[in-house]
């Protein structure tokens, strides 16, 4: 079957990049850490980086593909902590290896969050952008509020997970967590390049389209909200026996947000970007934690938001769009590669859909500000065009 | 459908190597939670250079707390009062011509981050450590501390979880099962009406809280039981207006929220007497004039203390921070005094001391009979279970 | 009886706040993340306005012009640049915005809670209830707020240009009017009505701190879509009904403790039953 995927038309080098790349970072990681050339703080920000990658993916499944704003994504990694850890304890009695009772914790963490991922996606089939993102919060912060105060879980206190924590003396958890990374890019990237994935994208287009298409647009705002659920949920175990204990604190809708900065900064709908914005942020973070002493702690949330702030208007200011292209390094190597950029590439990849040039931009036409020197042009052909 | 089942296929496979590769590594499981042993006759060798502590010139004591945040004035007021000491025993000539150098990291009062900053610190050459500030960071930091046998004291985490998380970990405050059952039988002995509002968001209230349900059902006495959530809820008119009547209100919270109650206790015209724990330190400045309700609580620290080391303490805090110290102040300036009294028994003259091997030395001190120390919050005494015994005086305010 | 007054304190405080949301969002049509800090931020101009000069009114007059002229400035640098851009952009900088105000007033006030000492204005006892004076003051100003508004939104010339911005910039912008100013002014009144709404809160609840705002903002946000985004009566009623349900829940024992959740589900429920808020306006949607 996989040959067969192999020799199929639509596998690229381009497509893969991404595995091969989390991959060798695996190997090269696990060879050192035998060798005990990696620190413990740097396998740590592995775990790290790993479910955050775990996160920013599956919530740009949501955000970027499906085109719907979810503040609740931290809620679901709340279930798969809480839950899927409980689970992971319990099973710890039996069951001598920490890697099984976690495997096995993470699928069943992950399928109740997955269950309400369906219970979240419900409102979404009424409720549109902004009402549906206070929904999405709202839930992340009902879920916390009621764990927390649920006596099995340790209450305020949160619950202690030191049985199944991996600690030095075990397998190194980010070896699990990457290959997990690997497995989340493989079914999402997948996913999205089928047709259930231009169906999807074609949702967050226009969905009424859409729908006159006779796509099922309730089974598969659904099935994105189940999908991108589960693998928060599994974020939530790896979380769970990463750290103890597990509190309820973490998972406030500032983590969610935080989540949904890296899906932004990223690119929406890109999923390398998302990996690369999720890698960068979570190191800035544990860098700016690691070299501002005490006093200066302060200044973190200031140079944060500095960052933060700066690099979405350079990202995204419509003035700034050609002092961009000129110092762009992409734009650059676009140019210098320009004649082997077909149509079809880009055609058959979503997450360049937006670079397909129509006859009338109609969106634009109607939603520009005509002011003087930004009157409308119409369409020219693409530079590299044939 | 043929795609699919590939899919579920790869995954299985994938899952399958991943159980066969974690396997192999896995034949010690150790769990760290559980009683604690005492540790007095375990050898240890005070002229090891620790891997990370090779280019040490100080000692150096490590912590996390939080900075910033929601409970970022608590972490701050034990950097504040960890810092003083530090630079008060600098100051006095260190231990054996050695310096000491203080570093905390901001945890954001969340485990996770907890961690992260343990493992900074420790790979910056931390020998021992003030664990963390509250209780969740703190048992993540001993937990973490315990694999590397790092000693923890935390200054300020009283949850019961946090000394249970290590051998390894102690703590200066008092517990928090111990105040709720003190709280219980004074005010079941001396009141009639009694109320009580807790923080159902925070560990060191539901704490104290569930002890103190549990002693007063012990003891057949019924009360009126209210509660919040910091996170949310900050005005307080409808618990007030519930135990208007009281007699006492018990207040097992800290002093921010406790100087709100007040407040609305005299805009709703109830006169109670307000009880609380070691938390509600620091209420004086929290209130006015206008409060005219009694107020009191136990607590190990008195900032109008006429006691010699408090107030130069405070005069000390003051000149510095140009504040009155808190208890967690206090609680942080005591804890760096007994790491220092305890490794001036030990007589340890390497400052490149590896951190196990002095939290080996340093748990064989705290457990043994002859060691106590008298600091800022009183006489000192550590049992094997990481706990502190001291005596509770009783402050009053208006 | 006396829950349901204390209800509609808090009530007032939220409605107060989710006028400025609401406000800013139905024209500029941005979820301003960062409207709970300037209230933060309101409340320190006013504490410090008080302990150095003493005078209520001056206080009160310093936060609306700090937190007016602060909003305007936060638009110009951060927002402005990003008009046209994907709405998720601004709303990331909105709660990078957030962030910087938060750790900025940290650095500046450190995070230990001031208090503001307000002279207390007394009770009174209505229905066999005792209500405080100045809650039944939130009330009546928060009534006149939103009056004023409404009447400022249908009468004057800016308000009817605000109202056909949120319609449609472009048709708007045809019409001569200019958007970009219509929407800076937006936020000023956003802005300043947030610098209200912090006098009021500090008159329940006399203590500031840096993450004094998130809390406030987050209420007064479901407040605003329990109402109706871009309804001003909406706010208003969204932001009482949460405030006396938050009491009623907070005066059951058993329940109290989940109190944010039963909030929330409320607002989930009436999302369901009406997906536009109780007060919206629906919208029909074109291809």
């Amino acid at each position: 079957m996989i040959k067969k995927m192999l020799k199929s038309d639509d596998f690229k080098l381009k497509n893969c990049i991404n595995y091969i790349f989390v991959a060798a970072a695996t190997v090269i990681f696990a060879i050192l850490n035998s060798t005990g050339g990696l620190k413990t703080s740097y396998a740590n920000l592995l775990v790290q980086i790993g479910y955050s990658i775990i996160l920013a993916v599956s919530l740009n499944l949501v955000v970027g593909f499906l085109g719907e704003l979810s503040l609740g994504h931290a809620g679901f990694m709340c279930i798969g902590a809480y839950i899927g850890t409980f689970i992971s304890i319990q099973l710890n009695t039996v069951i001598d290896s920490k890697v099984i009772c976690l495997i096995i914790s993470m699928l069943c963490g992950g399928i109740l969050a997955a269950f309400f991922g369906f219970l979240v996606g419900l409102p979404a089939l009424r409720l549109k952008g902004d009402y549906l993102a206070i929904v999405t919060l709202a839930f992340g912060e009902i879920v916390r509020t009621v764990l927390k105060n649920l006596p099995w879980f340790g209450k305020a206190m949160g619950m202690t997970t030191g049985a199944v924590k991996f600690t030095k003396k075990d397998a190194p958890l980010f070896i699990v967590v990457f290959i997990t990374v690997i497995i989340v890019l493989f079914l999402v990237q997948s996913l999205v390049r089928s047709k259930h994935g231009r169906a999807i994208t074609a949702i967050r287009d226009n969905e009424i389209a859409a729908k006159a298409m006779g796509i099922n647009v309730t089974f598969y705002k659904l099935f994105v909200f189940v999908f991108a659920a589960f693998f928060a949920g599994v974020a939530g175990v790896f979380y769970g026996h990463y750290t103890t204990p597990v509190m309820y604190t973490f998972f406030s809708y500032n983590y969610s947000i935080e989540i949904l900065v890296m899906v932004v900064l990223g690119g929406m709908g890109s999923i390398n970007g998302s990996i690369i914005a999720a890698t960068l942020i979570t190191i800035i973070n544990t860098m700016l934690q690691k070299y501002l002493p005490g006093e200066l702690a302060a200044l973190k949330f200031l140079i944060y938001a500095l960052i933060l702030i700066g690099l979405v208007i350079f990202n995204n200011a419509p003035k700034l769009a050609a002092f961009k292209e000129a110092v762009s390094f992409k734009a650059l190597l676009a140019k210098l590669t320009a004649k082997k950029r077909r149509p079809e590439d880009i055609l058959n990849d979503p997450a360049h859909w937006d670079k397909i040039p129509t006859k009338i931009r109609m969106d634009e036409v109607l939603s520009t500000d005509i002011q003087p020197g930004n009157e409308y042009v119409p369409d020219k052909p693409e530079k590299g065009g044939k | 459908m043929k795609k699919v089942l590939a899919l579920i296929l790869v995954a299985v496979l994938c899952l399958g190597c991943l159980a066969a590769c974690g396997g192999t590594g896995d034949d010690t499981t150790t769990t760290t939670n559980g009683t604690t042993e005492n540790n007095a006759n375990a050898a240890y060798d005070l002229t090891k250079v620790g891997e990370y502590t090779a280019n040490n010139t100080e000692f150096v004591i490590g912590a996390t707390g939080p900075l910033t945040g929601d409970a970022a004035s608590y972490g701050i007021s034990v950097q504040q009062g960890a810092q003083l000491a530090i630079d008060e025993i600098n100051a006095a000539g260190g231990l054996n011509g050695i310096k000491f150098k203080f570093d905390m990291k901001d945890d954001k009062a969340t485990a996770a981050d907890a961690s992260t900053g343990y493992d900074a610190l420790y790979e910056a050459g931390m020998q021992v450590s003030l664990g963390s500030v509250t209780s969740g960071s703190a048992e993540s930091f001993a937990t973490r501390a315990a694999e590397d046998e790092v000693f923890a004291l935390t200054p300020s985490a009283s949850a019961d979880p946090v000394i249970n998380a290590s051998n390894y970990s102690f703590r200066v405050c008092f517990g928090d099962p111990d105040n709720g059952i003190l709280s219980a039988e004074k005010l079941a002995k001396e009141y009639k009406n009694i109320g009580a509002i807790y923080d159902s968001s925070d560990p060191y209230s539901t704490g104290i809280y569930d002890a103190f349900k549990a002693k007063m059902k012990e003891l057949g006495v019924t009360y009126l039981e209210q509660s919040f959530d910091a996170e949310n809820n900050r005005d307080f008119s409808t618990q007030i207006e519930a135990l208007k009547d009281c007699d006492v209100i018990f207040l097992p919270i800290y002093y921010t929220e406790a100087g709100l109650i007040a407040k609305t206790c005299v805009a709703k015209g109830c006169d109670a007497f307000l009880f609380g724990c070691d938390g509600l330190d620091g209420v004086a400045a929290q209130i006015d004039s206008t409060v005219t309700n009694k107020i009191s609580y136990i607590t190990p620290f008195d900032v109008n203390s006429e006691d010699e080391k408090v107030s130069a303490f405070v005069k000390a805090y003051e000149a510095k921070y140009n504040a009155k110290p808190d208890q967690f102040a206090a609680d942080g300036y005591d804890a760096v005094y007994a790491i220092f009294e305890a490794m001036k028994a030990l007589g340890v003259e390497n400052v490149k001391v590896d951190p196990a091997e002095l939290g080996k030395a340093l748990v064989s001190v705290f457990t043994a009979d002859t060691f106590a120390y008298g600091g800022v919050t009183g006489n000192m005494k550590w049992i094997a279970s990481g706990a502190c015994n001291k005596e509770p005086i009783i402050v009053e305010i208006n | 009886m006396s829950i349901l007054f204390d209800g509609l304190s808090l009530g007032a405080i939220y409605a107060l706040i989710a006028l400025g949301y609401t406000m800013v969002y139905g024209i500029a049509k941005m979820l301003n993340f960062a409207h709970g800090d300037i209230i933060m931020v309101g409340a320190y101009a006013f504490y410090v306005a008080l302990i150095s000069s003493g005078h209520m009114a001056l206080g009160i007059v310093v936060a609306v012009i700090f937190c007016t002229v602060m909003g305007m400035v936060v638009e110009k640098v951060a927002y402005k640049p990003l008009r046209g851009a994907s709405p998720l952009a601004v709303l990331i900088t909105a709660i990078g915005v957030s962030y910087l105000l938060q750790s900025i007033s940290q650095l500046v006030f450190g995070a230990d809670p001031k208090v503001v000492t307000i002279p207390s204005l007394g009770t009174v006892s209505l229905l066999g209830a005792s209500i405080s004076v100045s809650s039944i003051i939130t009330l009546l100003i928060g009534a006149v707020i939103m009056a004023g508004l409404t009447v400022f939104v249908k009468k004057t010339r800016t308000g009817r240009a605000m109202v056909a911005v949120s319609e449609d910039k472009g048709a708007a912008m045809l019409m001569g009017i200019n958007v970009d100013k219509i929407i800076t002014i937006t936020f000023a009144i956003g802005s300043a009505l947030a610098a209200c709404a912090s006098v009021f809160y500090l008159m329940q609840i006399p203590s500031v701190e840096p993450t004094l705002g998130s809390m406030p903002g987050i209420k007064a946000f479901t407040a605003a879509v329990i109402g109706g985004i871009g309804s001003i009566p909406g706010a208003m009623i969204g932001g009482v009904l949460l405030g006396v349900i938050e009491k009623i829940c907070l005066s059951i024992p058993v329940l109290s403790p989940y109190t944010t959740a039963v909030e929330f589900s409320l607002l989930i429920v009436i999302l369901l039953v009406r997906p536009i808020g109780i007060l919206g306006k629906k919208r029909r949607e074109k291809v």
